[in-house]
């Protein structure tokens, strides 16, 4: 119950009440409920795991307001305590596939968002060159680059710098260093917490490594497939130190190590049900 | 081993050769070529295994290239049948790639207008040209409109083809950027659409001018398809071959053309990682 606390409550920036999705007898999600609070100052940071098939994706989809996913077939979705109605910039997304646009160099790919807006072009131009060096890329030698110039971990700072420079409540991310070698991944991972810091978003981030989730997140969600239901939330512990250094911290591996084991578990009885 | 003897010979399966050993192959096929022609119409006139009257040695057709050029006035006649070939084509595009962009933006019009670009994909192109006859008389404008009716469907259906190639998640990124509709159309699918639709141009380019020479071939008014009718019924029979060897030359050379201005107009595109 909202209200008890005396000041006017937040309302939650993400609110799922008993979502379902179907596709016909195909039940994607069902009754997923949670509720991530918006905690003054700075945003939570949601890690999201679970088998193929669990409905992660969907979930993320449902927030971001994209078809087919959206809209849900029962149930209730508030973000900021208002219904989603459809795509919006407040809630920005970064996909696991590159998705710079092709004919558009690093610099106009970012700026593209206030484009949409109508910032004037040296303005936007301006606000750009500053986001392309907050993502770590060269404003000197990249800028200018088209994508197809571009590594996959460079690519996929385009993709956040283009999302961050919008300043959005909401990060949604999809595996987006899943297509990244292991090292880059790990840069990546940092380059995030830190950015993270900054903007101050809530940030939804789906994962297959179990690793990435628990030092990322602050909190973890579980999810089981067939149909995809929310099972578990874990706390972890914030990230203190870099990707790498924080694998051999003790309390990190024993997070790790207990959200393994319930994935596991999930994972085999999915597998016996389904099997 | 016949296995090994192949493989000596043909390389590694789908493996390609180097530059000088596929120029020699191509040479050596139409070296081929010749000498076969050479070989069938060698000696006197009435000894050769293929008559002249029918095809001429290799010299000899070479050798009428003279008149070829100038009394029958070939640069005349060739530039006639581009120009045609470039008015009808260039309203079919005109026509056919913002319809077929719009319908593969807005699939309802895709499936009004399906029985009209399914029939004009269809018809026979040889019908056509008592139609425009009908429709449009014997002077310019019906070898205008033939090329125009002929390749107008197959343009709008290869753009709506381009439109709907244009991966999804690139229309949602740009939602999630907060683009309104007429932006996503206008800043994602149009400009990531563009180098295919112009590749499919260029590829039905080579179509529409292998057409036109159909139409020209009545009423008889300047243009190729004319000069190889008039070659063959007035002779030199030989000026049907070297007609023929210059379409394909010209359009081959038109193709690599269009290759190149796509390659710089969407230079992006095959730029490499650094």
């Amino acid at each position: 119950m909202s209200g008890e606390v005396g000041a006017a409550p937040r309302p939650a920036v993400v609110e799922f009440k008993k979502v379902t999705k179907r596709y016909g007898a195909k039940v994607a999600i069902q009754d997923v409920t949670f509720s991530v609070a918006d905690v003054p100052g700075r945003g939570e940071f949601v890690g999201m795991l679970g088998p193929s098939g669990c409905g992660k994706s969907t979930v993320l989809r449902i927030i971001a307001g994209l078809a087919p996913q959206f809209p849900p077939s029962s149930g209730e979705v508030r973000v900021l305590g208002v219904p989603i109605e459809g795509p919006g910039a407040d809630r920005g997304m970064v996909f696991q596939e590159y998705t710079a646009f092709d004919n558009r160099t690093v610099l106009d790919n970012v700026a593209f968002g206030l484009e949409c807006r109508g910032v004037a072009r040296g303005e936007r131009h301006d606000a750009a060159r500053a986001f392309i060096a907050k993502v770590g890329l060269n404003v000197k030698t990249d800028a200018d680059k088209y994508p197809h110039e571009l590594s996959g971990g460079m690519r996929q700072r385009v993709a956040i710098a283009r999302t961050l420079i919008l300043k959005p409540r909401i990060i949604l991310m999809d595996e987006p260093f899943g297509a990244l070698d292991p090292m880059t991944r790990y840069r990546m991972q940092d380059l995030l917490v830190d950015l993270w810091k900054e903007v101050q978003a809530t940030v939804f981030f789906v994962t297959h490594s179990i690793e990435e989730a628990v030092y990322l997140g602050d909190r973890v969600f579980v999810m089981s497939p067939g149909p995809g239901r929310l099972v578990e939330e874990v706390a972890a512990p914030l990230p203190t130190a870099p990707a790498l250094a924080m694998n051999k911290d003790h309390k990190f591996q024993e997070v790790v190590a207990y959200v393994r084991e319930r994935v596991a578990k999930i994972d085999a009885e999915a597998l016996a049900a389904n099997g | 081993m016949a296995g090994g003897l192949g493989r000596a010979f043909f390389g590694r399966l789908r493996e390609q050769s180097p530059f000088w050993v596929r120029v020699l192959l191509a040479s050596s096929s139409i070296a081929l070529i010749i000498f076969v022609w050479w070989l069938a119409t060698r000696g006197v006139a009435e000894e050769r295994v293929i008559s002249p009257a029918i095809l001429e040695s290799p010299g000899e057709t070479l050798a009428s290239f003279k008149s070829l050029w100038f009394d029958r006035a070939l640069t005349r006649n060739l530039v006639w049948s581009l120009w045609r070939v470039l008015q009808g084509f260039g309203l079919a595009a005109l026509v056919g790639v913002p319809i077929g962009i719009a319908a593969g933006t807005f699939r309802p019009l895709e499936s009004f207008l399906a029985p009209i670009t399914m029939f004009g994909r269809n018809v026979p192109i040889s019908a056509l040209v008592p139609l425009t006859l009908l429709w449009f008389g014997i002077e310019e404008t019906q070898k205008v409109m033939f090329i125009f009716i002929a390749s107008v469907a197959f343009v709008t259906v290869d753009a709506t083809r381009s439109t709907l190639d244009v991966e999804e998640r690139y229309v949602e990124t740009a939602y999630t950027l907060g683009a309104s509709r007429w932006q996503v159309v206008r800043k994602v699918i149009i400009p990531l659409a563009l180098p295919d639709v112009f590749n499919s141009l260029r590829l039905l380019f080579g179509l529409a001018f292998g057409y036109i020479i159909l139409a020209e071939m009545v009423n008889m008014d300047r243009g190729l398809g004319t000069l190889i009718l008039i070659s063959q019924r007035r002779g030199p029979k030989a000026h049907v071959y070297l007609i023929l060897i210059l379409i394909a030359l010209v359009a081959f050379g038109i193709d690599r053309g269009l290759q190149a201005l796509g390659r710089s107009l969407f230079a992006y595109k095959y730029a490499r990682e650094a």
